[in-house]
């Protein structure tokens, strides 16, 4: 969007350790299997509503954070100019059409992007198809991602 | 004996795993400043192999996406083998292991290619982009839903 950036980009941004990263995938792909969220049947019983697990999971987390996030807001101001400046897709009708095609794949394959990489980590064998399906429909996208959203 | 089967086989309730999810992207969010999205990162890495995209090259999600099956195995360490079994994914491919591998990754495809259309996934989208009142973010995860249902009473309610 703004090449005039790129160069402060690259310096403004401190490098997460790579320990953090770990830790913090860590962290949420054990929150995820507890919650069920790599559980195949799981996810297609919240599509089929015989099991409300995953709408509980998703409201009690988007709480959490939208709570956490005004609290430390009001006490630090850096933090919030911080969360401020993440970026926002607009509003976009194109982008409402990928969240169709997500959906019919999360209902296909019972995965999101998140859970595939923990199932690997639970033994499910079966989620590297779903993985290697994941990288690759990212990598078509972004070669015809120009054709699909606005500018 | 109870304590090690909550933390390393047993699964939570609704309340207690939205909690974790919750709270591990706000840390995420107050430690590194970032926003917490797993699609991003592949979407990133994918970048390498993909130079005319606007999208900048990073490898270093991978750390993050690294972490992920470290953190399923922990929570299933209590009785963790390896599995081809895939609950009922087995029944839709009427026992059939290639079809399977063909449905999975066609999920995982459209799953892929959605997510970056969209502009997020269920972390980046679901977690981080609602509770911030991101309005693209709250419609789109409307469409992960009603696409999954729809998909998913035509799978398993039609045939």
């Amino acid at each position: 969007m703004a090449p005039k950036k790129k160069t402060a980009k690259k310096t403004a941004a401190p490098q997460v350790p790579a320990w953090a990263l770990i830790l913090f995938g860590t962290l949420f792909g054990y929150f995820l299997s507890k919650s069920r969220a790599t559980d195949f049947d799981t996810v297609l019983n919240m599509f089929l509503f015989t099991d409300t697990q995953l709408y509980g999971v998703i409201a009690v987390a988007v709480i959490v954070i939208a709570l956490g996030l005004f609290i430390l807001g009001r006490k630090h101001k850096a933090f919030a100019a911080q969360v401020k400046g993440w970026d926002n897709p607009p509003l976009d009708r194109k982008r409402l059409i990928g969240s169709f095609v997500f959906g019919a794949g999360w209902a296909l394959a019972g995965i999101c992007p998140g859970a595939v990489f923990t199932q690997l980590g639970e033994g499910k064998l079966s989620a590297l198809f779903a993985l290697a399906g994941l990288f690759v429909g990212v990598l078509v996208f972004l070669r015809v991602a120009p054709k699909l959203l606005k500018k | 004996m109870h304590l090690y089967a909550l933390l390393f086989s047993q699964t939570w309730a609704w309340w207690a795993g939205g909690l974790g999810l919750g709270l591990t992207a706000l840390a995420f969010a107050w430690f590194t400043g970032q926003k917490l999205g797993v699609s991003g990162n592949v979407e990133a890495v994918c970048a390498y192999a993909a130079p005319k995209t606007k999208v900048a090259p990073s490898w270093r999600g991978l750390w993050f996406l690294l972490g992920l099956p470290l953190g399923g195995f922990l929570a299933n360490l209590g009785h963790w083998n390896w599995t081809w079994l895939y609950g009922r994914m087995d029944g839709l491919s009427l026992g059939s292991f290639v079809l399977k591998a063909v449905l999975l990754f066609i999920g995982g495809l459209l799953v892929g290619f959605g997510a970056r259309w969209a502009g997020g996934c269920t972390s980046g989208f679901s977690l981080m982009g609602i509770s911030r009142g991101n309005w693209m973010a709250l419609l789109a995860t409307l469409g992960f839903l009603v696409s999954g249902v729809i998909t998913a009473q035509i799978l398993y309610k039609v045939f």
